[in-house]
């Protein structure tokens, strides 16, 4: 059992190794079974080949989306293909939605912000949203859809009334944890109290906010995906829901995985800006 | 009579605790620091130094009593007292020369940092003062670029010094800021500030534990220590004019007002016997 030592310090390939061996077991097993399943029943449609999801995900990615672009697309290069497509429009429509929200989560910073650096604010504030935080956001979905009609504003807010407490509460939390030295500093170097929220405390924590953001992502998707299935006409989470109807397997996989992509791609990029604009973090 | 840089007359700080009589921390302290002072507090660990350096900071106000500095009751911290804490006394979001920069930033130009490109004869200005001061403060310009993790206990001490002083304030207030460095730096330290308080001639206020890190920089020493049962916080158990030593002087001279300091400190203690 010398591995499971707290001071065992595996080599680079055991590393890798290790690192990648759920993802081939969990692939190989799939496709195992999924041919296992094939050969007993041709018709399967629970667990599709590797060929049927390349052709669903192809049919998905460069099929135009309406029956009346497939004349204006044919012949077209893959890109404008793509930009047609089924897989395109419902990335689109959910993206637009996705940063939209995101967007709307940095009022919810600022408020955090000054609700811990302002005493009078963080009184009217806080108790409300220690309330408001621990309402589940998806019993609010029948509410949200008489509130605000069944378009994008009810979606938009389902996303931003589940994830704004838990944004406004964390970046309550880290401001508070600033160093009271630090503001006393501050006060004494001349400034003023909007420029020790502003220039101190919200530089100092606005990585570990962004890592906040970047944990939540998932919680955006979640209450996205909630209300794009329940009433939406386009979105990746539209489609999922309408080839489930259908058992549309083929397809559902492969939208799932381009789903996790993107949130990857996304995570990512937001990690690589944060230790880009604050080289000064990790290491502090 | 000329104002005094810190006046108090009967301090008293108490903190209250739930469902007990209130914790007295400090208990009818007077003094009168002059302008230009270099002022060295001691006393045991919990006595109240820091509390006493944070009611002339005005982050604290006494229970009783009055407390003026610069001939004003204070409400908050501000620029009359420049501040080097133990710890976190650098933004550590900061380069150096931000650092140093900082205080004339946000008193020129406030809380928006996009006013440093509007300025920026202002900012070469603020950037040519602060290089002044890390100089002046033993750092190169090689420095300036680094952030604060990037450098010793010692030389993130010196920033802070430069950037305290920069803002020439009337008081100066250390509160152990260099109980953390070794012994080696510590000394350094202690000439630099010695130095500086010579050339700038501000009055500082410096906390420490250690007695004769006290005797070495001080020109008066005040004592802290609890009275009577422990219960009725502290009070001045001494307050001597020491000889403006320098480091160099008669280890016998340095080591009887160590004794002397340290005599009467402990003189106010209760004797407990088991």
């Amino acid at each position: 059992m010398s591995f499971l030592r707290i001071h065992a310090q595996p080599g680079r390939t055991a590393v890798w190794t290790l690192s990648w061996f759920l993802f081939a077991t969990g692939i190989i097993l799939y496709f195992y079974v999924a041919q296992e399943r094939h050969r007993e029943n041709p018709d399967e449609r629970v667990m599709p080949t590797i060929g049927q999801m390349v052709r669903g995900f192809s049919d998905a990615a460069l099929k135009p989306a309406e029956e009346e672009e497939v004349q204006t697309t044919s012949g077209s290069s893959l890109l404008s293909r793509f930009r047609s497509s089924m897989l395109w429009k419902d990335t689109e429509a959910s993206g637009r939605r996705f940063l939209i929200s995101v967007a709307l989560l940095f009022p919810a910073v600022l408020l955090g912000l000054h609700m811990a650096m302002f005493p009078v604010i963080g009184a009217f504030f806080l108790r409300f949203i220690l309330f408001f935080d621990k309402i589940v956001a998806l019993s609010l979905l029948p509410i949200l859809f008489i509130a605000f009609g069944i378009d994008e504003l009810s979606k938009i807010m389902l996303i931003v009334i589940g994830v704004a407490p838990t944004i406004i509460l964390d970046t309550f939390n880290l401001s508070k944890s600033v160093p009271s030295e630090q503001i006393v500093k501050g006060f004494t170097l001349g400034a003023s109290d909007f420029s020790i929220a502003y220039r101190i405390v919200f530089k100092q924590i606005l990585p570990r906010v962004l890592n906040s953001i970047r944990l939540n992502l998932k919680a955006v998707m979640l209450f996205l995906f909630a209300g794009e299935m329940i009433a939406s006409t386009d979105g990746l989470a539209y489609r999922i829901a309408l080839l489930r109807r259908h058992m549309g397997m083929d397809t559902i996989i492969p939208y799932v995985l381009w789903v996790a992509l993107l949130l990857f791609l996304v995570d990512f990029a937001m990690n690589t800006i944060n230790h880009k604009l604050h080289p000064w973090f990790e290491a502090a | 009579m000329r104002e005094a840089a810190v006046q108090m007359e009967q301090v008293h700080v108490d903190y209250p605790i739930a469902g007990q009589a209130p914790r007295s921390v400090l208990n009818g302290v007077s003094l009168r620091i002059e302008s230009g002072e270099f002022v060295a507090i001691v006393g045991e660990t919990g006595c109240g130094k820091s509390t006493l350096l944070r009611l002339i900071l005005g982050e604290e106000k006494p229970t009783r009593g009055r407390l003026l500095v610069n001939g004003l009751e204070r409400s908050q911290p501000d620029r009359d007292c420049g501040y080097v804490p133990q710890k976190y006394s650098l933004f550590p979001d900061k380069t150096v020369l931000d650092n140093v920069t900082f205080g004339l930033e946000v008193t020129s130009f406030g809380a928006w940092p996009g006013m440093r490109w509007v300025h920026p004869k202002q900012m070469r200005r603020f950037r040519e003062e602060a290089l002044l001061y890390l100089r002046h403060t033993g750092l190169d310009e090689s420095d300036a670029r680094k952030y604060p993790h990037q450098l010793s206990g010692g030389m993130q001490q010196r920033v802070a010094i430069a950037q305290a002083l920069i803002m020439k304030p009337p008081i100066l207030l250390m509160d152990e800021a260099f109980s953390a460095l070794d012994p080696a730096t510590r000394t350094g330290m202690q000439r630099l500030i010695k130095k500086l308080w010579r050339e700038s001639g501000t009055t500082i206020v410096f906390v420490t534990h250690n007695t004769r890190e006290a005797v070495c920089l001080g020109t008066r020493i005040i004592a802290l220590s609890r009275n009577g049962d422990g219960s009725r916080g502290s009070s001045v158990a001494l307050d001597l004019a020491v000889p403006d030593l320098d480091f160099d002087s008669e280890e016998s001279d340095i080591g009887e007002l160590v004794r002397e300091v340290e005599s009467a400190a402990v003189r106010e203690r209760p004797l407990v016997y088991n």
